[in-house]
């Protein structure tokens, strides 16, 4: 369903999603969530593992 | 003559047809070589891995090696989301250009049959990126709390570094083309760019408990001297994709030249990298005697001739390199008496090596012509920019985690750092046969809590 060819002739960008821009820009802006909540993640880990230890 | 033309046309088919078949696999070669360059890249971050966890304390050792497996998995994403739209937007200062093909949701940042370059030049920048990180990584070890040290990362490894390759390797930066910067081997871009941010870090950061004792300098032993040894062979291995990297493999007629466009060739990189890796370990051992400065000079060794690898006689590299080692090691010394501690000595051997490496080429090889109408190599230019890479290092280092700092973000409390970071963070021991049973327990308590 992602796909933006139907042919191989005179194919250039053949990634899934390619002529759809919305859709590229929400995988970036998942790509920037999942950094973001690791980052998040690993202050929550932390913060447990610091009080766990105090 | 009717005979003939019909002849003429298939032999002019059939060149046509051999052309684009070389021209197809000149492209494929080109995406070749990068390709292994970046992998052999990734044996910088192996090596890395392994020097870091072994300078460490054995309380700390998983800690260290998980935030440096981290850094370059948030470094690779981030790379893509924005750093490759920064060298791209980039090279005229800080007002951004044209450079929509570099956003992440552009068709050259995909699978495209029709670009054989955007991805792997991407990925080896990336690689680049990573590098930085991975110097930041090892300077911060033991105290500080993986998640600043992340955000830290993210910001040199895919916005400062990278802003300062736009600046110095861009063919249209403005040091290229105002004052024929020189730094092939990327001593500025990368290494004095990471070594002088992690100096800003450091100054927030602080020491770890027990470094100085009544103002006095403290030995805190590795607690695994020979893997960091290992770890720093394998970065030297690394530096052969690095390096390699660096150069532009060309099609048509040009064949290799430097990213300045100058001509050069592998050839020229491989003398000057061995002599400068054998200068540096030689100058490291004589100023030292100490077995991890003695392998920590071959970086410092190819580092200080990084920046002019296409133009120097070996011979002259070879005592560059040397020389500079000297300057590494009492680097290092004066930092740790102003109270700095870097536990792996990445301040000296990256960032002092990289300035004085950049502005080593305006000695050496001042006037030497630049390519495109860009001024020739200079002195007073190489030392500008020198000092431009070592300042947009410090400043965004010191800046970002003095914020860090100020919100109680960036350091691990005492009693964790007295503890080990492995015991409270890490969820896993590295030596479990020296741990007693009943710490198994607290262990599995946390893994539950997260």
């Amino acid at each position: 369903m992602g796909t933006s060819i139907t042919s191989w002739e005179n194919v250039t960008a053949y990634f899934t999603f390619a002529d759809n821009p919305v859709a590229l820009v929400l995988f970036s802006l998942g790509v920037a969530g999942i950094v973001a909540g690791l980052i998040h993640f690993i202050v929550k880990h932390e913060k447990k593992a610091f009080e766990h230890h105090k | 003559m009717t005979t003939e033309l019909p002849y003429l046309e298939s032999l002019q088919a059939t060149l046509n047809a051999q052309q684009a078949a070389f021209e197809m696999h000149q492209a494929m070669n080109i995406e070749v070589f990068y390709w292994w360059c970046t992998a052999i890249m990734v044996m910088i971050h192996a090596g890395f891995l392994a020097y870091e966890m072994g300078a460490s304390r054995s309380k700390n050792a998983l800690a260290a090696g998980v935030k440096n497996i981290l850094a370059l998995a948030v470094i690779i994403p981030t790379f893509y989301l924005f750093g490759w739209w920064i060298y791209n937007a980039f090279p005229t200062g800080i007002i951004p250009v044209d450079a929509s093909a570099a956003l992440p949701w552009a068709q050259s940042m995909g699978p495209d049959v029709k670009d054989m370059g955007t991805g792997i030049f991407w990925a080896a920048f990336a690689l680049f990126g990573a590098t930085t990180g991975s110097i930041l990584s090892g300077a911060v070890i033991e105290r500080i709390r993986v998640s600043a040290f992340l955000m830290l990362t993210i910001v040199l490894g895919s916005g400062i570094w990278i802003l300062a390759g736009a600046w110095g390797w861009h063919p249209d930066g403005w040091m290229l083309t105002e004052f024929g910067y020189h730094d092939v081997g990327a001593s500025g871009v990368v290494h004095a760019i990471a070594g002088f941010f992690t100096l800003g870090v450091l100054i927030n950061l602080g020491p770890r408990v027990g470094k100085f004792i009544n103002g006095v300098p403290q030995k805190i032993q590795a607690h695994n001297l020979p893997m960091t040894l290992i770890g720093l062979m394998m970065i030297i291995f690394g530096f052969f994709g690095f390096l390699g990297g660096c150069i532009i493999f060309n099609g048509g007629e040009t064949g290799w030249t430097t990213i300045y466009n100058t001509p050069t060739n592998l050839s020229a990189f491989a003398f000057n990298t061995l002599m400068g890796f054998a200068g540096g370990v030689i100058g490291c051992y004589m100023a030292t005697r100490d077995p991890f400065w003695t392998m920590s000079g071959g970086l410092v060794g190819i580092i200080s001739v990084a920046a002019g690898l296409d133009l120097y006689d070996p011979g002259l590299a070879f005592m560059i390199a040397t020389g500079v080692s000297f300057i590494a090691v009492g680097a290092a010394k004066q930092l740790e008496k102003l109270g700095i501690d870097d536990a792996v000595g990445a301040v000296s051997v990256h960032g002092v090596t990289g300035v004085i490496a950049v502005i080593l080429v305006g000695v050496f090889a001042s006037g030497t012509p630049n390519m495109d109408g860009n001024p020739a190599i200079s002195l007073y230019g190489q030392a500008l920019c020198a000092f431009v890479m070592a300042l947009l290092g410090f400043a965004s280092g010191y800046l970002v985690s003095y914020v860090l700092k100020k919100f109680d973000l960036l350091r691990v409390p005492a009693n964790v750092e007295d503890f080990g970071l492995d015991e409270v963070e890490v969820l896993a021991h590295p030596y479990p046969e020296n741990v007693p049973a009943k710490n198994t327990h607290s262990t599995n308590a946390i893994t539950k809590g997260a």
